[in-house]
């Protein structure tokens, strides 16, 4: 209860991070919600191709007559879903080889940290541009994983290395006299003091992996079918958005609509960041 | 042609054998890269691999090795007065700016600048390196040309990446701004422009030379997604095409190639930064790297800096 107090005390001074948890908050009702009330077909409809701003349409229409509005309600779900399962496997496997190898240490500890250098020095986007162009799906859980694939190496290692310096503890030694067994030592003792860490990591995974995703379906590289904001950048840039005027507001919306979330996730980790860490706060 | 001529043809063409096992495919093929010998093109065959990324390599150096320099010349200076003048208003200003590019995907700065300054104004050319009617070579025509094709991509590129450098280089002087040493120079009456350039300049710069170095690494992978919008003929974009024709020889090369600039780029900085640094040498101070500092929004990794 304190905690959340605290909380609620810090976002109320902090106005942009407040802010950016509201825009948080409508993203995820959009993307929870959002397929009750818009609908988006694929037959094209005549006569309503690049219509501008109205009542009807409040962002315009697209290259086969669709409501932009409608497409990027329905396109928030599939990348909302996408970069917050990459973000849990990402911080799953980053904290659970990190607190691993910095408790065991030793031999063991050497070889992990090895492997995950390996993985942090392979250049991530262009790698997973690969596997994706292999790997043909449109199943989100298949391509969270794909994005995944190297970004845990950094968490990984950020948190073997806390892991090493509070395995000197004192409240460790306490634990271990008292012969508690290894999973309440790591879960109990180890986890709540890497927690702000992980907490903060796990929105900056959110934004890393929206950001990689819609780039995937932006070069095609990822296949282009359904609705999502990558496919609208995709699509307007290939059927001529930069030959006309008219289709601005087609072409920039999913921009708008990216944008807006990864402003605000930042802005909502940086609350996290005070909250965290009380010598923040003075400043 | 008999089946034994095809069989022989395929393999002079793609240097595996595609019907053999995998392994062995994979034993040939990695026995061929240590040679130099990447295949060909499975599009173009006859076209050899390393010859296709030789000729795409200096357009990426070109574009993203000037672009790099840009943007942390500019981060360096930005991100001083950021540290050193916190309060002004350039600085509030500088500082939601720089967070707002920082969210800002590269892909979408590109259309932007490709969509206002190209096509709505035509005021620059938007693909390839050098028009048509200039001879490649040192005469200035081409050399002016290819600096009129660069002006958009390296822009995008510098507008992307200048936010990430002020805001490492913030960090790094504020951290030694507050530190000890910096104090008792000023307290033993150090004159002020001994303190700034001896004590603060150099310390502050050992982070950023180190992220340089690997961005330098990073620089080979080209820029994809500048280079696919622009068709800028560099590695990212013949990654790209060659990705989405499925030629797969081709694809793998680049990749490799990508792949060593950056292991060796990072083994070069292990190397040259205990010269640079000669605290790490000494075993007191690894007690002070085990300690990670927070994660900071605001500091993406020296990928980050590469758009």
């Amino acid at each position: 209860m304190e905690f959340l107090k605290d909380f609620w005390r810090i976002l109320r001074e902090d106005k942009p991070a407040l802010v950016g948890g509201a825009v948080i908050l409508v993203y995820v009702l959009v993307a929870i919600f959002g397929h009750f009330f818009a609908h988006v077909s694929d037959l094209p409809s005549g006569g309503q191709a690049y219509l501008g701003p109205s009542l009807h349409h409040p962002l315009g229409t697209d290259f086969l007559g669709n409501d932009t509005l409608s497409e990027i309600i329905i396109g928030t779900r599939p990348v909302m879903i996408v970069g917050v399962v990459s973000a849990v496997i990402v911080i799953f496997v980053g904290v659970v080889v990190g607190l691993f190898s910095g408790y065991v240490g030793g031999f063991l500890d050497g070889l992990i940290m090895r492997i995950t250098d390996i993985f942090l020095t392979i250049p991530g986007l262009p790698l997973i541009i690969v596997i994706a162009s292999i790997i043909h799906t449109t199943n989100p859980f298949v391509l969270a994983i794909i994005l995944s694939v190297t970004a845990w190496a950094g968490l990984a290692r950020a948190v073997r290395a806390q892991a090493l310096s509070l395995r000197t503890s004192d409240f460790i030694d306490a634990a271990k006299v008292q012969n508690l067994p290894l999973s309440n030592l790591i879960g109990r003792q180890l986890l709540p003091n890497v927690g702000p860490y992980v907490a903060i990591s796990f929105l900056l995974a959110v934004t890393g992996a929206i950001y990689a995703q819609v780039g995937l379906f932006v070069l095609g590289v990822a296949p282009v079918s359904g609705t999502n904001w990558g496919i609208m950048i995709n699509l307007a840039m290939n059927q001529g958005a930069l030959y006309t005027s008219r289709s601005m507001l087609y072409l920039f919306a999913p921009m708008a609509a990216i944008v807006l979330l990864q402003v605000a996730l930042v802005y909502f980790s940086r609350a996290l960041d005070k909250l965290f860490n009380p010598r923040l706060r003075v400043q | 042609m008999s089946p034994d001529q095809i069989r022989q043809q395929v393999e002079a063409i793609y240097g595996v054998m595609p019907s053999g096992p995998l392994w062995k495919q994979y034993l040939t093929y990695v026995g061929n890269v240590f040679r130099g010998d990447f295949g060909d093109s499975m599009l173009n065959p006859g076209q050899g691999v390393l010859s296709i990324i030789a000729s795409a390599l200096p357009w990426t150096v070109i574009l993203v090795g000037v672009s790099l320099i840009i943007s942390f010349v500019i981060g360096l200076v930005i991100g001083t007065i950021l540290a050193a003048y916190p309060d002004t208003t350039f600085s509030k200003v500088m500082t939601g700016v720089v967070s707002f590019l920082s969210a800002v995907p590269n892909y979408l700065i590109a259309i932007v600048l490709i969509y206002l300054l190209a096509d709505l104004n035509h005021f620059f050319p938007i693909t390839g390196a050098y028009s048509n009617n200039t001879v490649p070579g040192l005469n200035p025509p081409f050399i002016g040309s290819v600096l009129y094709h660069a002006a958009l991509p390296m822009a995008a590129y510098v507008i992307v990446s200048f936010g990430a450098w002020s805001l490492a280089m913030k960090g790094s002087v504020t951290t030694v701004l507050g530190a000890d040493y910096v104090r008792a120079a000023e307290a033993r009456g150090l004159g002020g422009r001994r303190v700034t350039q001896t004590y603060i300049g150099r310390n502050a710069m050992l982070p950023m030379i180190t992220n340089l170095a690997v961005s330098v690494g990073y620089m080979f992978g080209g820029s994809v997604f500048i280079e696919t919008y622009f068709s800028y003929p560099g590695l990212g974009f013949r990654l790209i095409s060659a990705v989405n024709s499925r030629d797969y020889s081709l694809m793998m090369g680049c990749f490799i190639l990508i792949t060593v600039a950056v292991v060796v780029s990072n083994f070069v900085v292990d190397l040259i930064y205990p010269v640079v640094d000669p605290r790490i040498l000494k075993p007191a101070s690894r007690k002070a790297r085990l300690t990670t500092p927070p994660p900071q929004a605001e500091l993406p990794g020296a990928e980050a800096m590469n758009a």
